[in-house]
């Protein structure tokens, strides 16, 4: 009997010990905030005739999973030497806004994201102009422009991704479209470039900017974010319609 | 994901590289256009025109000895100076104009260059002139683009001096 006993026993106590064994790791999801240089700004003197050289730095923060309030600062110096003038330009630029992650999770080890998001920017700069060159009848006229300091606003629509390459590394790429609201004004030039903002030649300037960020991941959470769900709220008629159906179904099963 | 990612940044990288030239299209002439007529019915058979105390050989900006032709031409300003002279021959009698004038130099584009704006602030003239009606004080790059029946400035000769 005691023999019987024991082996009951030791037979407990190895099954506890192997469902103790089996018991699945802990997943946690890391979150935190993420800081990451421009690459497209160190491109650009490489694409454009006129020398324009820069940094920008960006940082977000993740908040309620899908939404990443975001902070963006940069620098700019632009010089175009032409035939009949020579342009000078330089300034610094902030951008303000958020992004909203449109697509789903699929795991608490994803973190990729296709965004949609909003800035505001300004940007702070002086230009100045020399070597103006100008004929006619009259004779040549050269004349310069002095330094002048003027300030810029605007506001972005950016649209984007975000993916993890390795453990807390992202590369991403955004596309801008920049929609500006008040430049100082100077009577004789209107800046073409503005630090930030890009060209003025066209209403609607398009940027596009390539992103390397690290993550620190600082929080750590179990939940796994719920894709924002677009376009669900029903049409007001839809819910008369329904509410009338609502009613006349509780009037015939009285 | 991550190959998406790539292979759409490169796209963008090779859109966005491409280059709109250096083109101008752009106007940088900045001409005040003037139109002359004289009172009356007399016509205008010979008119030439020249900038005040510009009498070397290919200063004459103007030469129309055609009686058919419109009496429209654009006249540059002067650069360095606040107003402008110009003296006009028209049927063999000299009268000299002054257009005051305000200039600032302006950017037109950045593949275009720069190019004077002017103000007209007023005018003038010797008795053959017999009146100057100013229709648009500004002259700039634009102004060449006015229609047929529109210019800067028209002047009217006496016809009891032209005749």
């Amino acid at each position: 009997m005691t023999k019987i006993l024991a082996s009951t026993l030791v037979l407990l106590l190895i099954s506890s010990f192997q469902g103790f064994s089996q018991k699945k790791a802990e997943v946690w999801r890391y979150e935190g905030p993420r800081f990451g240089i421009d690459l497209s700004r160190f491109l650009t003197p490489y694409l454009q005739t006129a020398k324009r050289n820069g940094w920008e730095i960006q940082a977000d923060v993740p908040y309620k999973g899908n939404f990443f309030p975001t902070f963006e600062f940069g620098m700019q110096w632009f010089d175009d030497k032409r035939d009949g003038f020579h342009y000078k330009n330089n300034g610094t630029y902030a951008r303000l806004g958020v992004d909203m992650n449109i697509v789903k999770f699929e795991s608490m080890k994803d973190h990729d994201i296709v965004f949609i998001g909003a800035r505001y920017g300004y940007s702070f700069f002086n230009q100045e102009t020399d070597g103006i060159g100008y004929s006619n009848y009259w004779g040549t006229l050269t004349s310069s422009v002095p330094r002048r300091t003027m300030n810029a606003h605007w506001a972005e629509l950016v649209f984007g991704m975000k993916g993890e390459l390795f453990a807390n590394f992202f590369l991403g790429w955004a596309l801008r479209a920049k929609f500006p609201v008040s430049v100082s004004n100077d009577p004789n030039i209107k800046p073409y470039i503005i630090p930030g903002l890009g060209k003025t030649s066209t209403d609607v300037p398009f940027d596009f900017s390539i992103g390397l960020y690290y993550r620190f991941p600082i929080f750590k959470t179990k939940k796994l974010p719920k894709p924002i769900k677009v376009g669900t709220a029903k049409h007001p008629s839809e819910n008369e319609e329904n509410n009338r159906n609502n009613q006349r179904s509780s009037g015939t099963s009285r | 994901m991550r190959f998406y990612l790539f292979i759409v940044s490169l796209l963008i990288l090779s859109l966005v590289s491409c280059s709109d030239g250096n083109r101008c299209y752009d106007s940088v002439d900045t001409l005040m256009v003037t139109s002359f007529s004289i009172n009356g019915s007399e016509q205008i058979k010979s008119l030439i025109i020249k900038g005040v105390d510009r009498n070397d050989l290919g200063d004459t900006l103007v030469n129309d000895q055609d009686s058919t032709l419109t009496k429209r031409y654009p006249l540059p300003l002067s650069l360095s100076a606040d107003s402008t002279g110009f003296v006009v021959e028209v049927n063999g009698v000299k009268d000299t104009l002054f257009i005051r004038h305000s200039m600032i130099i302006h950017l037109i584009s950045e593949n275009c260059g720069f190019a004077p704006d002017y103000v007209i602030s007023g005018l003038r003239h010797t008795a053959g002139i017999d009146s100057v009606r100013i229709t648009d004080t500004k002259v700039n790059p634009q102004s060449i683009e006015k229609n047929t029946n529109d210019q800067n400035i028209s002047i009217y000769f006496s016809s009891a001096a032209h005749q």
